[in-house]
């Protein structure tokens, strides 16, 4: 298992290459039940096939270390920066992110503007005003609720494994990590008229952060954003050869 | 790379690294068979997939193109996969891979 050590801790990574001198891509996933995985699963290894395609598990997901503190944007991006340091890729990356890694991606283009070659943004979860509190208020939920020994029961009796297994991870991180203090001290994004790459956004047209797709498209200059109809906050998955068709086609444009 | 790539070495081999994935999670009702399949039967985590084809690479050597492989299937593909299946995607390709690659350790 390829564990490198960044930023002071020990993240899980994934390389899929093809072939010499193609473009480097990083994909970053989303918020606690989410791992790389859900890229490996559907655009990943297409990808590769004309990308030299890099995936990680953000810290306290999926195989890498889970540390009690750091879990503001702030401190992955810093992680994915100090990544690809140690990888020696100096040029520009082409960033994945899919919901919270959306965000990360964003702030790395902002922050790191020279690492930074285009974004390709799936349901992008950034913090508006009031983010904070929404985030993680249903988080929080989520951690309450596994709490109570009614529920635990439950899930040792009736739930399979996989899902038995996921639960008491994200328990683990809902309870025992700042994770929600750290989401909930975000601050509103102000700088996105600031972004400097080429960025496309996709979104399902059933998402309940419409308002994101709509501020990115208002704010990020150039930004292309396309809605797709039928599909939740779980685009990548709902429409995986979709979003495939359409990240070829926009590494064809942009490397 | 081992030298004799069978699809009964490489169920076997499969076992093996199965066991090293999951750990003593590894519970199944019968002895792991061609049919057996990895969402449904073995419960895998997806993130435990990962690992397995990652073994896998180290054990058969580069030539066992699995991103190539898992680029031609679609999502539903992948989670419907049998252990049948991938053994005899490895089978087949591990035969024509270079003997000088494989587990260094």
């Amino acid at each position: 298992m390829p564990i490198e050590e960044a930023n002071g801790l020990k993240l899980h990574t994934q390389h899929l290459a093809t072939g010499e001198g193609m473009p480097p891509v990083l994909m970053l996933h989303g918020l606690v039940i989410d791992n790389l995985s859900s890229w490996y699963y559907t655009i990943a290894n297409p990808v590769a096939q004309v990308a030299d395609v890099h995936l990680v598990d953000l810290r306290g997901h999926g195989r890498s270390e889970m540390p009690k503190t750091g879990y503001k944007v702030e401190d992955n991006v810093d992680d994915v920066v100090a990544l690809l340091d140690r990888w020696g890729i100096t040029e520009p990356v082409h960033l994945f992110g899919n919901s919270f890694g959306g965000v990360v991606s964003l702030a790395l283009a902002h922050r790191h503007p020279d690492r930074v070659a285009s974004l390709f943004l799936i349901e992008a979860h950034f913090a508006v005003e009031g983010w904070g509190e929404h985030m993680a208020g249903s988080l929080a939920l989520a951690a309450f609720g596994l709490d109570e020994d009614a529920v635990q029961d439950w899930l040792a009796e009736n739930a399979d494994r996989k899902l038995s297994r996921l639960a008491k991870r994200s328990e683990r991180f809902l309870t025992e990590t700042t994770l929600i203090d750290d989401l909930q001290a975000e601050q509103p994004i102000t700088w996105l008229p600031e972004i400097a790459c080429p960025t496309y956004a996709m979104y399902g047209a059933e998402t309940d952060i419409m308002d994101r797709a709509l501020e990115l498209q208002a704010k990020v200059p150039g930004c292309e954003l396309e809605i797709v109809p039928g599909c939740s906050h779980s685009l990548l998955t709902e429409q995986s050869g979709l979003v495939r068709d359409r990240a070829l086609a926009w590494l064809a444009r942009v490397s | 790379m081992p030298e004799t790539v069978t699809p009964e070495s490489v169920l076997a081999e499969l076992e093996t690294i199965l066991t090293e994935v999951i750990g003593d999670d590894l519970l199944l009702d019968g002895p792991l068979t061609m049919e057996t399949s990895f969402d449904q039967d073995l419960q895998l985590e997806s993130i435990e997939f990962v690992a397995l084809s990652e073994k896998l690479l180290e054990t058969y050597g580069e030539q066992v193109d699995f991103v190539g492989w898992l680029a031609e299937m679609e999502l539903d593909d992948i989670i419907a996969l049998t252990v049948g299946q991938l053994v005899d995607f490895v089978a087949s390709n591990a035969s024509s891979a270079s003997s000088t690659s494989g587990r260094e350790a």
